[in-house]
């Protein structure tokens, strides 16, 4: 398509305020970590990065006291990657396995068993996380990590998204398949899942990031320090920002705000690539 | 090397529709048989039975007289080349046509074997490490057939293997199959509902028509004597001409409305009403005013090597087509003269479209 100059020079204006918009506040947060408190403090938040880097960083990391709890930033960051991961990956398998027993075995109430789970996309978490944290009180999962992951594992909208996905694979295939002397297990393993792999990154993604991002679910589960993840940590450290007459520790909070940031990141970041070279290239 | 028998094979499906009225057939071994029909005759759904892909309502099939009703798929010794052909889209072409050998257990050396022989048949030597998408139509279909032959098995299912192909590949590829059944000599069904490929490929033709066998037989035999009218008008192209006439008290003619009359070679009671079947290649074009029909062109399509004139017969038909060999000049309107050797008359019942 044909553009002007000028039709491309404002799209790009555009763009790039739009962008430093976005980018402008979490690049403050971390050229403000790299000061001194006592810096920060008197001068306000800052543009340009200082010479504190190092020692912020390597304090929060590996230094309880930095976070103001008993667990060091590095201990609560795979918390939190456990909680994500265990998150995404069970949901992806867990609505896999699903979406494959009501798309391709005929039994009865499929389809009501279907839109029941469907259905409970209308209870979000909050609305029925007393109960559930009632079940797994009960359990004596609380502070474990069972315990934090299991509870929501089970996602109508992967089973959603994996059942309209196996919809639109062609019946040939399983049959080829039954014909080639494949039962349904080896089915599923051979051939459902490379054919599902874009549909598989799609909702690790999605999902990673859902579950790196829970607050109430792990506040509520966890009593224990040690099992706090970072999304946990952050609110601490802010609370205690003000407490015992002291100097606040903003380049120190700034910089856990920036650390819990990455691994979210960087999983958009890889699997996206995965993700869209996927959708390039699949055919079915 | 196997025969397949059908003995009142019925389906019906739980909505209580009847696909397949009971079917008795005998495939004789290394046979190409070809089921042949509209869609929805229900030719698939058979090729499907016989696979096992559908269940059988009633009546038995059996493969080399044993019953498979109740054997699974990859159990009956077949193996099926579809339209879109169902390769996994995720394997390259090499682990495409080991997939079933791997799960039947054989060892990588035999796997290996198998594979390169029949890609060698096929003329995929090249191809084997590339994935189906970098394929054209035709070597992916070539690669479902791979798929079909290592596995060696008894009975080759084709549903409508060509029907993604272009033309001209679609003529290539019937010369290879053929070609290849031939030499392998392995027991084949084959839907189609391409009358050409039918008739170019089959032993024996079956044609189908609302889940009934219409007539079963060599194609040539079809060709001369089909059974019905449903029949006649299927196989050949341009179909079959169908006039309403009437035999004449001396049972020799047949008339048509406005008088004329054509000789008769057949055994039916004086002043029945008949349909006339006369295939378009059938019509003779003689000199003005010597033949005994005449009537105006209505249209002309020059195909080079034939010529097909579309007759204006009035009350009398709807269509009438005549195909002539190399070119012809005629115009809208021109009166064409023909005849029609009696022994080219096909009639049928005005009712129940069979033939008499």
């Amino acid at each position: 398509m044909y553009q002007s100059k000028w039709r491309i020079f404002t799209n790009h204006t555009i763009l790039v305020l739009g962008a430093l918009f976005m980018i402008l506040p979490v690049w403050i947060a971390f050229a403000s970590s790299t000061h001194t408190r006592e810096y920060v403090f008197q001068n306000g938040l800052q543009f340009w990065p200082g010479g504190e880097f190092f020692s912020n960083y390597g304090a929060i990391l590996f230094d309880a006291e930095a976070t103001k709890g008993r667990v060091t930033a590095l201990e609560m960051l795979f918390n939190s990657m456990v909680l994500g991961l265990g998150f995404a990956i069970g949901k992806v398998i867990i609505s896999m396995m699903a979406a494959y027993a009501i798309v391709y075995f005929r039994f009865k109430l499929a389809v009501p068993l279907f839109w029941i789970i469907f259905s409970t996309l209308l209870l979000p978490l909050e609305v029925r996380i007393v109960p559930s944290y009632e079940v797994v009180a009960d359990l004596g999962l609380l502070n474990s990590y069972t315990g934090l992951i299991l509870p929501l594992i089970a996602s109508a909208t992967g089973t959603f998204f994996f059942r309209q996905f196996y919809r639109s694979v062609p019946d040939e295939l399983l049959e080829a398949a039954r014909l080639d002397g494949a039962g349904p297990i080896r089915f599923f393993i051979d051939i459902l899942v490379p054919l599902s792999v874009t549909m598989i990154a799609a909702i690790f993604i999605i999902m990673f990031v859902v579950g790196w991002n829970q607050y109430l679910w792990p506040l509520l589960m966890t009593t224990d320090d040690q099992l706090y993840t970072i999304v946990i940590g952050i609110k601490q450290v802010y609370n205690s920002l003000y407490e015992g007459g002291q100097i606040p520790q903003f380049p120190k909070a700034f910089a856990l705000t920036i650390m819990a940031t990455i691994p979210p990141v960087l999983v958009v970041v890889i699997f996206q690539r995965m993700f869209v070279k996927g959708l390039v290239e699949t055919e079915k | 090397m196997a025969t397949v028998t059908l003995n009142q094979a019925q389906k019906t499906y739980p909505n209580g529709f009847k696909a397949i009225h009971g079917i008795d057939l005998k495939i004789e071994d290394g046979e190409f048989t070809v089921l042949v029909g509209p869609s929805g005759c229900g030719k698939s759904t058979l090729l499907r039975m016989i696979a096992g892909l559908e269940s059988i309502s009633d009546g038995e099939i059996s493969i080399d007289d044993k019953v498979v009703n109740k054997i699974a798929p990859a159990d009956r010794d077949i193996a099926m080349v579809f339209q879109n052909y169902a390769l996994y889209p995720h394997m390259n072409n090499y682990d495409n046509m080991a997939y079933g050998l791997k799960n039947r257990g054989y060892s990588k050396a035999e796997i290996d074997t198998k594979v390169r022989e029949a890609a060698r048949i096929l003329q995929l030597d090249d191809h084997l490490e590339r994935k189906p998408r970098q394929l054209s139509g035709g070597q992916r279909q070539r690669v479902a057939m791979g798929r079909a032959i290592v596995r060696e098995p008894k009975v080759f299912l084709f549903d409508e293997p060509l029907s993604n192909l272009d033309a001209k590949l679609r003529v290539d590829m019937r010369l290879e199959i053929k070609n290849l059944q031939q030499r392998l000599g392995i027991t084949s069904v084959y839907v189609t509902h391409d009358q050409v490929e039918a008739m170019t490929l089959a032993d024996r033709l079956i044609v189908m028509n609302g889940g009934i066998a219409e007539q079963i037989g060599s194609p040539i035999d079809i060709y001369e004597k089909p059974a019905s009218q449903f029949v006649a008008g299927f196989i050949g192209s341009p179909a079959m001409n169908f006039l309403k006439g009437k035999v004449s008290d001396d049972k020799k003619h047949v008339t048509f409305g406005d008088g004329v009359m054509l000789d008769l070679d057949y055994d039916v009671e004086a002043g029945r009403e008949v349909t006339v079947g006369i295939r378009p290649e059938h019509l003779d074009l003689l000199q003005d005013g010597e033949g005994r029909i005449n009537a105006p062109v209505r249209m002309v399509e020059s195909l080079g090597a034939e010529t097909l004139v579309y007759l204006d017969f009035g009350a009398n038909a709807d269509n009438v087509t005549l195909r002539l060999q190399g070119t012809h000049q005629f115009a809208k309107g021109d009166q064409l003269s023909l005849s029609v050797p009696a022994n080219k008359i096909h009639l049928f019942d005005i009712d129940s479209g069979k033939r008499l």
